[in-house]
């Protein structure tokens, strides 16, 4: 991926929570709103960026609210910031507004869905490169899997409002209907899941155990569809977040039909902001067979699908 | 900050414009920390490790974090010798805090030659001698368990760098840690820094396996912070005190309250590691804090703190 040429600013900021509410299974949305330097900030945020949230001043919830599962999990005393990234960046009267969706997993989650509106967190970013949208393309097809579609609503807004000439068709899959991180209309149909931002967009959806639309993997589905379409190669761009089993899979077929593809890596992160190089990210040089490790946080958390090596 | 308090101070004939570092591994090559805060009012800063080639590191996950602290095993990923002189002097050499280049290998003979190379360089202050890294399979820890090895590593190094300060970092995971400090001491070290991480492990219940890749990896954070203050006053008082050589003190320090109890404890600097990565200019608010405590309770020079324990 080639380093971003805008030097961005980033830095720690307070933000105010709006809004925050679990709205299907253990899926949550958040708003947060950032004024001054903050929204000065994030005013400039690109889909796939994210940022470091410290939630380890929110308070845990009286134990009768906490899924089973995490009743071990949740006593874990939290020391790290989070990184999420944004399903939507709005600026309304000056100040900057971030959606993030979410889904209760761990000790951290647990408590920010605990979070209420008007208490504050502090949040580091905006970080990492975010995706880079090549203005000739004529097509972009944006893939996301579970929990992997904020980045993905977030780019397909960018695309809708801004690039009218770049055709957008979107994928989304999960394991099930419940696993989806979005409420999908109950027509049991392949078309408008309610809540995934209706930009006007095409929408295709698939299951795993077919619960909605296709039923397979998404990457499946997707490959279907493409034998259908009727645009070059080379005037088509993929733009996928999810789990690296699928990013790898897309990975793949954009290779053997010459479609340039951009993934979004998830890793383990300690700091978000190059310290202390938790996250590598294994990427191949060239032809020389040889492999470095890159930065998810900084070199990434986009990549040109074919540098990675995925970790399967 | 008010001029009555001293917060200057001599680190083995160092003048530092403050007794606080940020620790190697956590702060990058001071780029990335220079993006938070001014960097100028750190006193020291202590690069991540150099070898004499590039090394990839870890596969991952090489990060987890466990109760108040967190497990790495990064396995000394550094860019190598030459490319660290060519892109990461330029950009040290700008700082004005005291440049310490933590160097690791796998043999004696490549702390030596990397050490004869940093020494060339006038923005180099001094060097921390890694031998306490939990994370590698060669090298590493286990140049810092036994007490004849450290003297005659120590003792390579300064020759190779005389004319700069040498600061050997020590681990825990040892059975009397005094008796490895005064084998670096012996040595000729002028400085120890301790303690490096403790080799510790997390597994995951679920699919029974270690959460990192390199199945143990190295403890930091606040749950560390007990123990290491406690080995901190226990080489000042055994080892330290004695020789006049200067601790660096660290191990899970979040505030001025923690940095300050390092230099009760017998610490002259600390540093902060575990904390950049949660907030990073934290460093600098640690500085403004130790002022204000020693204006708070009359000491007016910094260095008083030192072993102040009553």
């Amino acid at each position: 991926m080639k380093k971003d040429l805008v030097q961005r600013k980033k830095g720690v900021f307070a933000a105010r929570i709006i809004s925050n509410h679990q709205f299907k299974g253990r899926f949550c949305r958040m708003s947060l709103e950032l004024a001054g330097l903050g929204a000065e900030a994030f005013e400039t945020v690109t889909p796939g960026q994210f940022a470091e949230f410290d939630l380890t001043c929110a308070s845990l919830p009286s134990p009768e609210d906490v899924p089973v599962e995490l009743r071990d999990a949740i006593e874990r005393k939290i020391l790290l910031r989070r990184p999420f990234s944004f399903s939507d960046v709005r600026i309304e009267d000056g100040r900057a507004i971030i959606d993030v969706l979410y889904a209760v997993v761990g000790a951290a989650t647990v408590r920010m869905a605990g979070l209420k509106p008007g208490d504050e967190i502090s949040v580091l970013g905006p970080l990492g490169n975010g995706f880079t949208i090549p203005v000739k393309k004529k097509l972009a097809i944006l893939l996301a899997g579970g929990m992997g579609a904020p980045p993905i609503q977030h780019l397909a807004k960018v695309l809708a409002a801004g690039f009218k000439n770049i055709e957008v068709v979107t994928f989304a899959g999960a394991k099930s209907s419940d696993d989806m991180p979005f409420a999908v209309s109950d027509k049991n149909t392949a078309i408008g899941p309610a809540e995934f931002p209706d930009y006007g967009l095409e929408m295709l959806i698939a299951t795993d155990d077919g619960s909605t639309g296709y039923k397979g993997l998404v990457t499946e589905c997707f490959r279907q569809w493409l034998q259908t379409c009727e645009h070059k190669a080379d005037d088509t761009i993929v733009f996928c977040c999810g789990p690296e089993a699928m990013l790898a899979s897309a990975a793949k077929l954009c290779e053997a039909e010459g479609i340039e593809c951009q993934v979004s890596m998830e890793r383990r992160m300690a700091c978000g902001t190059g310290l202390c190089q938790g996250c590598a990210v294994e990427c191949g040089t060239g032809n020389s067979g040889q492999s470095v490790y890159q930065m998810c946080c900084k070199d990434g958390p986009v990549f040109d699908s074919k540098e990675v090596i995925f970790d399967l | 900050m008010k001029k009555d308090v001293n917060i200057t101070i001599d680190f083995a004939g160092l003048k530092l414009a403050s007794p606080v570092f940020t620790a190697s591994g956590t702060c990058g090559y001071a780029d990335e920390l220079a993006d938070f805060m001014d960097i100028n009012a750190l006193g020291g800063f202590i690069t991540k490790s150099i070898t004499l080639l590039p090394r990839k590191g870890n596969p991952t996950p090489r990060v987890v974090e466990t109760d108040a602290g967190m497990l790495n095993a990064i396995g000394l990923a550094n860019i190598g010798l030459e490319q660290f002189i060519k892109e990461k002097i330029p950009l040290l050499e700008k700082m004005s805090a005291a440049i310490f280049v933590n160097v690791a290998g796998q043999k004696i003979e490549e702390y030596v030659q990397v050490t004869a190379e940093l020494a060339k360089q006038p923005a180099i202050a001094g060097f921390e001698l890694n031998i306490s890294c939990p994370n590698v399979a060669k090298g590493g820890v286990h140049f810092g368990t036994d007490p004849a090895g450290v003297r005659r590593i120590t003792e390579e190094v300064k020759k190779a760098a005389a004319d700069k300060v040498l600061m050997v970092k020590l681990t825990p995971s040892v059975t009397d840690i005094s008796v490895i400090a005064e084998a670096a001491v012996a040595g000729g070290a002028d400085a120890l820094s301790l303690v490096n991480t403790f080799t510790a492990m997390a597994i995951d219940t679920e699919k029974r396996r270690c959460v990192l890749a390199n199945r143990t990896g190295g403890l930091s954070g606040p749950a560390i912070k007990p123990m290491a203050i406690y080995l901190v006053n226990k080489v000042y008082n055994e080892v330290t005190k004695k020789s006049g050589i200067p601790i660096l003190g660290l191990g899970g320090i979040k505030n001025a309250s923690d940095a300050i109890e390092f230099m009760l404890a017998g610490a002259s600097a600390v540093a902060l590691g575990t904390y950049n990565f949660i907030q990073p200019a934290r460093a600098i608010e640690i500085v403004d804090g130790i002022g204000e405590y020693c204006r708070r309770n009359g000491f007016d020079n910094v260095h008083q703190l030192t072993g102040a324990l009553e």
